[in-house]
């Protein structure tokens, strides 16, 4: 009887316990910055008497506790190279601003466009986080999720040392949204050495594409490397054979949903690439490697060509970086003008971020000329700020600059410059479609019914 | 007076102890069990898209929109889902059941090394099924070099890329998910197998059954509680499958190798439709019922008649 009510009794206390126990705060994040800053304090003070040190350190502590304010930045640039150069600048900017440190958390690309959307609606939200202008952007910001940084803009001066197009790509009614960093440009990659050894010119009309593939089809090597595992590689194709055939301003409006997937010009984008199925212009089993599994034939000499963005180069291996050029991809009508794909990568703020002064305070480190130099030096990536030494650039990124001037438009990439749903769909579609290009009529019409469905509702 | 009291004392006794153990679980239980799934289901009835603070009721149209995907000559993604899934829970409840239980009756008898074996056939299921996935896609079924290519090279011309054939990867897939039951399956069956009666078996040999009718009249009968467990085991795990799925393929390519439980990250995550991916959610809730329901029911059934 009285064991009974014991055992309840002391069950209940263990309960009880628990619940207070996890009901105390965690420990604040700034506790391994005290450390660092103890460590260097014990370097200074090691001639000081024992007992005055132990009470210094924990003075250290208590100052550095108050005035820290971390700012809190997630990052997407998991590839080892863009990472190292990430972490290499907020460790430029935690030395030189200590009592805002940058608590960096970087996961990897294809995560973070998933990721995104717990971050931005988090209480707290992150700071700072990188992500892609266009369509991608917008669609956060539309839904007032992004905290409004003109005054950055105007303080940095970068209405005037930024160009006026990437402005225009980070405004939404006048107001500036998006720090643009960093662009880089979309061509055919090549084995210089293969197409010497062939006697290939880089093809700069479409025949001359398929007679590449052809002459290179001879010699039993891959034409054309992709992996599409992840589907945005194989969307690529389709941007490009849209530009080059019915013109870029065509190609924007489909992605802004103001022309039907059923139209015939769309069509006539996957006849074209049919035919790069009937010259066996492509890898074969495309869609069991990722972008990077296919580079693999590329840098064996296996493969000659790869339409990807520039930066190809940071993942390609060290042995065949020099053999390694690009063409613009081929004209197929030569009455439209040309437009490339050129894709801006930045940060933005959330609207609820906890520490915005801190965040600014980064935003202005990493939009400024200092940070956007090291960009280009590090990575080879084209800088936005147009302060940045054009000296700098290394022949390969004069020519990607000339190839983007020389352009008449310029647009982001399909899933960057159309809504995520629709690009979801798209690209399914363009999965279907390399796998049984008979079956386009009912992809396309199946994409039409998306397209209604998804740009009604913004209307 | 004596006989009573201890009774009715005890009764009272026994009544709120038990239940005062109970509150803390099913606390946990309802608020992060139940609760989000009272919150999906009313989630499946608006337009939310995970972002914004407010949300529409819309009534059945998720669903609506989901069931007349069917039927196009380019399957959906939630047709594929639902045959994947359909096409997974049959093989589950059939082959690692049946090789795990020839496993366990091999290994049951005095087999030289039997442990060791029993070990190694258990292995898999101590890896994650990420590290499962990546093994069997970058190890197996990689088309450059990985081992399946490398054995099918030896007699047929052209072996196929397993994870970018869209009638072969959902097979590729289950076959690795299978790889990694089957262990699962012959160690619940090893355990049945020691509690058969031997007295029984003894008894069906004076009876001069052979071993097949040793197997299908005796032993089998007696494996039943066993059985009954692994079948729900299997399908509640091939109903749950995402992991592999998402590993390997991302539910690709263009929707061939998707599961329920991929289509609804995907609509939910991706592309930013809450009640969408709540309304597949649902629908694989609803779908699980089924076999709960008829689990339960005979468990329950048992109980009763002991």
């Amino acid at each position: 009887m009285k064991n009974n009510s014991k055992v309840v009794i002391v069950l209940l206390a263990i309960v009880a316990l628990s619940l207070i126990a996890a009901c105390v705060p965690a420990q604040p994040a700034p506790v391994t910055v005290v450390e660092t800053v103890v460590v260097e304090k014990e370097g200074e003070t090691i001639t000081v008497v024992e007992t005055v040190e132990v009470e210094k350190i924990v003075e250290v502590e208590k100052e550095v506790f108050k005035e820290v304010s971390p700012v809190a930045y997630n990052s997407m640039h998991g590839d080892p190279e863009p990472r190292r150069v990430d972490e290499m600048l907020v460790q430029m900017f935690n030395e030189q601003n200590p009592d805002t440190p940058v608590d960096q958390s970087t996961i990897n690309h294809e995560d973070f466009k998933q990721a995104i959307r717990a971050y931005l609606v988090a209480d707290p939200a992150p700071d700072v986080m990188t992500w892609f202008a266009g369509n991608r952007a917008r669609f956060f910001i539309d839904k007032g999720l992004i905290l409004d940084i003109s005054d950055v803009w105007e303080e940095q001066g970068w209405n005037e040392d930024y160009p006026k197009g990437f402005r225009a790509m980070s405004s939404v009614d006048g107001k500036q949204y998006f720090l643009p960093s960093s662009w880089y440009w979309w061509a055919i990659f090549y084995r210089k050495s293969i197409f010497e050894e062939q006697g290939i010119t880089p093809p700069e009309t479409w025949d001359e594409l398929l007679t590449t593939c052809d002459t290179l089809n001879e010699q039993g090597i891959i034409p054309i490397t992709i992996g599409t595992k992840f589907r945005w590689t194989a969307a690529a194709w389709f941007d490009y054979i849209n530009m080059r055939l019915n013109g870029p301003e065509f190609h924007l409006n489909l992605m802004l949903g103001k022309e039907s997937y059923e139209d015939p010009r769309v069509k006539a984008v996957f006849e074209k690439w049919t035919e790069l199925f009937e010259h066996n212009c492509f890898i074969e089993d495309a869609a069991a490697y990722s972008w990077q599994d296919a580079l693999d034939p590329l840098n064996r000499g296996e493969a000659a060509m790869y339409l990807m963005g520039q930066f190809i180069t940071d993942s390609v291996a060290e042995e065949v970086q020099d053999d390694i050029d690009f063409f613009r991809f081929p004209i197929i009508d030569p009455d439209q003008p040309i437009g490339e794909d050129a894709p801006t990568d930045g940060y933005f703020m959330s609207a609820n971020a906890k520490n915005a002064e801190g965040g600014k305070k980064f935003l202005a480190f990493m939009g400024s000329k200092e940070a956007q130099t090291i960009m280009v030096e590090e990575l080879g990536r084209l800088p936005v700020h147009s302060g940045v030494d054009p000296g700098l650039f290394n022949p390969m990124q004069q020519k990607g600059i000339e190839l983007i001037q020389g352009a008449d438009l310029v647009v982001q990439f399909y899933d960057r410059d159309t809504t995520p749903e629709m690009a979801d769909a798209g690209m399914n579609g363009m999965m279907a479609f390399w796998d049984d290009p008979e079956a386009i009529d009912d992809i396309l019409a199946d994409l039409e019914a998306v397209r209604q469905e998804v740009f009604a509702e913004e209307e | 007076m004596a006989v009573t009291s201890p009774t009715v004392h005890q009764k009272q006794k026994m009544n709120w102890t038990p239940y005062l153990f109970l509150i803390g679980p099913l606390a946990l239980y309802l608020v992060w069990i139940i609760g989000p799934m009272l919150y999906t289901f009313y989630l499946s009835l608006t337009d939310w898209d995970g972002i914004s603070p407010e949300a529409k009721y819309v009534g059945l149209e998720n669903f609506e929109a989901l069931f007349s995907s069917l039927g196009r000559r380019v399957p959906s993604a939630f047709e594929y889902s639902l045959s994947n899934n359909l096409k997974w829970l049959l093989t589950f409840i059939t082959v690692p059941v049946g090789i795990g239980l020839g496993l366990a009756m091999v290994l049951n008898q005095d087999v030289k090394g039997d442990r060791f074996f029993k070990m190694g056939i258990f292995l898999p299921q101590v890896l994650s099924l990420p590290v499962i996935a990546l093994i069997w896609s970058y190890g197996v079924y990689s088309p450059r070099g990985g081992l399946l290519v490398s054995l099918l090279n030896m007699g047929i011309d052209d072996p196929p890329a397993m994870l970018a054939e869209k009638h072969l990867v959902i097979w590729a897939i289950i076959l690795a998910a299978a790889w990694r039951q089957v262990g699962y399956i012959m160690i619940l069956y090893v355990a049945g197998l020691k509690n058969v009666d031997p007295t029984l078996l003894d008894a069906s040999l004076v009876d001069g059954a052979n071993a097949w009718e040793r197997f299908r009249h005796v032993i089998f009968p007696l494996l039943a509680p066993v059985t009954t467990i692994v079948v729900v085991i299997s399908i509640i795990d091939s109903l749950r499958s995402f992991d592999m799925v998402w590993v390997m393929t991302k539910g690709g390519p263009a929707n061939a190798s998707s599961v329920l439980a991929v289509l609804m990250y995907i609509q939910a995550f991706n592309n930013y439709k809450m009640g969408l991916g709540a309304a597949t959610a649902v629908i694989l809730f609803a779908i699980s019922l089924v076999f709960i329901i008829a689990y339960l029911s005979r468990v329950m059934k048992d109980e009763l008649e002991y």
